[in-house]
This record gives C-alpha cells, structure tokens and sequence, in this order.
C-alpha cells in the first residue's frame, strides 16, 4: 500500500519534471508539444476518492502552469478533465456490471483505447481554447489540437504500455 | 443544517471544482496581461447588461423627480424662447440689462374643458406665486388662454376656446395681422378675420402672436392657415387655421408675467377717460 502511494508520488514528481523539461521543448513540425503529464490523470485508479482526484488534477495542472509560465491553461484544463472522468469513464465503458478499475488493468482494448482519445480531447481543447482565447483564433485552435492530440495519444498509449501490471 | 450539510456532501465534487475553477481564472488572470483584458471585456459585458437593466428600474422610479427637473429646464427655456422669436422688438436697453419685459412660471392644468361654448381652465397656482388678472398662458406649441380670476392657490383661466376671446395674431414673416377666433366644435380649428384683402397670404402660412397686446410677446408660433377665401364684397380675408397643439389635451403649461404690465395698464387708463 505504501511503495503504491510512492510509486504515485514518484510518477507525479517525474512526469511533471518531464513535461516541463523535454516535452515543452519538443517542438514537432514547430508547434506540437505533446502533453505526457495527463498519463497520471489516466492512470490513476478509477474507483480512488473523486474529490481528491479533483484536486490532484488541479494541482498537477498549478505546477505545469507555474513552472512552464503558461498562465492558467494547464490548471483549468486538467482540472475540467478530472471533474469530467467519471463521465467518460461512464460512456467510454459502458455499464456493465464488470466496473473499470484502472486503465493500466482493464483487458478491453477499445474500450480504454476510446477512453484515452476521449479525455485527452476535452483536455487539449480546452487547453487550446483558454491559450489563444479568442473566437478569430478558432481554425488555430481546433488545428493545434488535432495535431496536439494525435501526439499525445501515441506518446501515452506508448507510455502506458511500460507500466507493469500487477 | 443537517440538510445543508447533506447537500454539500453530495455536491462536493462540482463545489470543489467550481471552487478551483474560479481560483484558477484569477491565477490566470493575474499571470498574462493578455487574458486579463479579454476576461475584463466579457465581465464588462455581463455588467453593462446588468446595469442598463438596473438602470432601467431605477430610471423609472425616477420618473417623477426627472419629470420636475426638465419642467424646470423647460421653464428656463421657454423664456429664452419667446426672448428669441423677436429679437428686433427686444433690444438691449441702455444701461439696463435687457427691455424684455415678460417671464415665464410654469404651472399645472388641473382642470381643462373644450365641450361648451365658453372654455374656461383651472391652473395650480394663484396670488401667492404672483399670478395677476390678465396675464397670458402659453403651452409647449401656442397659447392657452388669459388669467381671469385669482384666488391664493388656484387662478382661473379664459381659454382661447372660447368664442369671446380674440388673439392679436400675425402672420410670419409678412406685414398683415388679424384676430383669432374659435370656431367652436372642434378644438383645433379657428378662423381668423379682419385681415384686409389686399395683404398677401399663402395657404400654409405661420400664425404668430402679434404683440399688440401686453398679454403676449410677439412671434410665438401658433398654427398655419389651411384655407383662406378673398372675399371682394367686404374688403377681408376668409381664413380658416389649424392650431399646432390641441388645447384641450394639455396638462402643463406657462404663465407669462408681464412686468410692464402696470405701466401699460395706465396708459390705457388714461386713454379712457
């Protein structure tokens, strides 16, 4: 239960050093920074405290923004997403009686595939939306994104892949 | 308050979120300059709505107050206006300020006929704001009547729908003058007589006030003719007027103090005897 709590911390710490070091400085085709920090949101257990992830979900988003000097985007973005998972975590799987406890162990592919795309979405757009802020911006918006959100996906889905299942 | 507390245990994830929300939009807020501005004009959007509604409320409690403010402002201008329809007549006078002799003090019709012959009107105000017998009183677009009777607080008005009163009228921006008369019946329709055939006149000429009388200044507008017949018999025109303002539809109106009045009076005291 505690290396659990630790290997949480760990990660967090970890994925935050590396958004703000490597992957905010990434850069593909000059504007794509893929956003690797949202793995901690996805993969934190589904059936943990709501309230609680809330909170996680704002403070991951305060450190991003406080160290990468992005405004507030990131904190409003990430904390939207994790108000807003046990809703997808409702459409993406259904309800059945089999209830989703992680993305790390649940063996439906698709599932957990939709699951991802649909969170990371929200994220993004809500991200672009409050980084350019203006309805003249929106093509840039919804292009940055789609782009944005291809990359991100795979750099999860690769990521994730990593993690040993207990 | 344990249903308060029962609410807030359910709602916590959305109060929570809305709670962190709102501190974020400050974080962000205070972070770029950019954000800032763009935050301030949607807030300035919701609050300017908010406020020409308030606004709104609030302008028609006002009403009354607002209602006395611009009678007053009307007051003032109406003065400057009758000054101003003849400047010609009202010259600066040496070492006085001005010659004009007549002033304005506005006052309330309370009481207003137009079905009987003889018209006549109750004003809100007597001897004790310095009404006298035979002043004029004038309204936005004409003129009303003359005082006849004054009592402390109430003075009685000859209205001009009254078939026994004649209005010195001339017409505007030609020579000739002549007397206005109700026709009775109906409130906007008088004759004017006693104008000599050989003046020239137009259909759609102004009526104005001819200033033969210490009741009236001269050039306030009244009406237009609508009709007129040259009548070779008699020497005089035949001509029907429309006034500009039906007087019977009036609430407020303008007493027109005179303060040569006296001086005039006498001469024509003396003329008399």
């Amino acid at each position: 239960m505690n290396s659990q709590i630790l290997k949480m911390i760990g990660s967090f710490v970890l994925l935050i050093i590396a958004q703000v070091l490597l992957f905010n400085q990434i850069n593909i085709f000059g504007f794509i920074n893929p956003m690797l920090y949202l793995l901690f949101l996805v993969m934190y257990p589904f059936d943990k405290n709501q309230t609680f992830y809330i909170f996680i979900g704002f403070i991951l988003g305060f450190f991003i923004d406080f160290l990468s000097q992005t405004g507030g985007a990131h904190t409003i973005a990430s904390l939207t997403v994790s108000y807003l998972r046990p809703i997808i975590i409702k459409y993406s799987y259904g309800l059945t009686s089999e209830k989703p406890k992680s993305l790390l162990t649940d063996p439906r592919k698709t599932n957990n595939f939709f699951f991802l795309l649909v969170f990371i979405s929200i994220h993004h757009l809500i991200y672009f939306a409050i980084a350019y802020f203006s309805a003249d911006a929106f093509l840039i918006i919804i292009k940055n994104s789609l782009f944005t959100i291809i990359f991100s996906l795979i750099l999860i889905l690769l990521i994730s892949s990593l993690y040993k299942v207990e | 308050m344990q249903r308060i507390l029962n609410v807030f245990v359910k709602y916590r994830n959305s109060i929570l979120y809305l709670f962190l929300l709102s501190f974020s939009l400050f974080f962000l807020k205070a972070n770029s300059s950019f954000h800032k501005l763009k935050l301030e004009k949607i807030s300035l959007l919701f609050s300017s709505n908010l406020y020409s509604f308030s606004n709104s409320i609030n302008r028609y409690f006002r009403l009354e107050k607002e209602n006395q403010r611009l009678q007053k402002e009307n007051e003032v201008l109406k003065s400057i206006q009758i000054k101003f329809n003849a400047p010609f007549l009202y010259t600066e006078r040496y070492n006085n300020k001005t010659n004009f002799p007549f002033d304005v003090q506005k006052v309330n019709i309370i009481k207003n006929s137009f079905q009987s012959q003889r018209n006549y009107i109750i004003i809100d105000k007597g001897a004790a704001s310095g009404i006298r017998r035979e002043m004029g009183v004038i309204s936005a677009k004409g003129i009303i009547g003359l005082v006849q009777a004054v009592t402390d607080n109430y003075a009685s008005v000859i209205s001009i729908l009254n078939q026994d009163i004649k209005i010195n009228v001339r017409f505007k921006n030609r020579t000739a003058f002549g007397s206005l008369i109700w026709k009775g019946k109906i409130p906007k329709k008088f004759s004017i007589e006693d104008v000599v055939s050989t003046s020239s006149i137009k259909k759609g000429d102004t009526i104005v006030t001819g200033g033969m009388s210490s009741y009236f200044p001269y050039g306030i507008p009244l009406g237009v003719v609508t009709n007129l017949e040259n009548n070779i018999q008699n020497g005089y025109y035949k001509i029907d007027a429309e006034l500009f303002e039906n007087p019977s539809e009036l609430y407020k109106a303008y007493v027109i103090e005179n303060s040569d009045f006296n001086e005039i009076n006498s001469l024509m005291q003396n003329l008399k005897q």
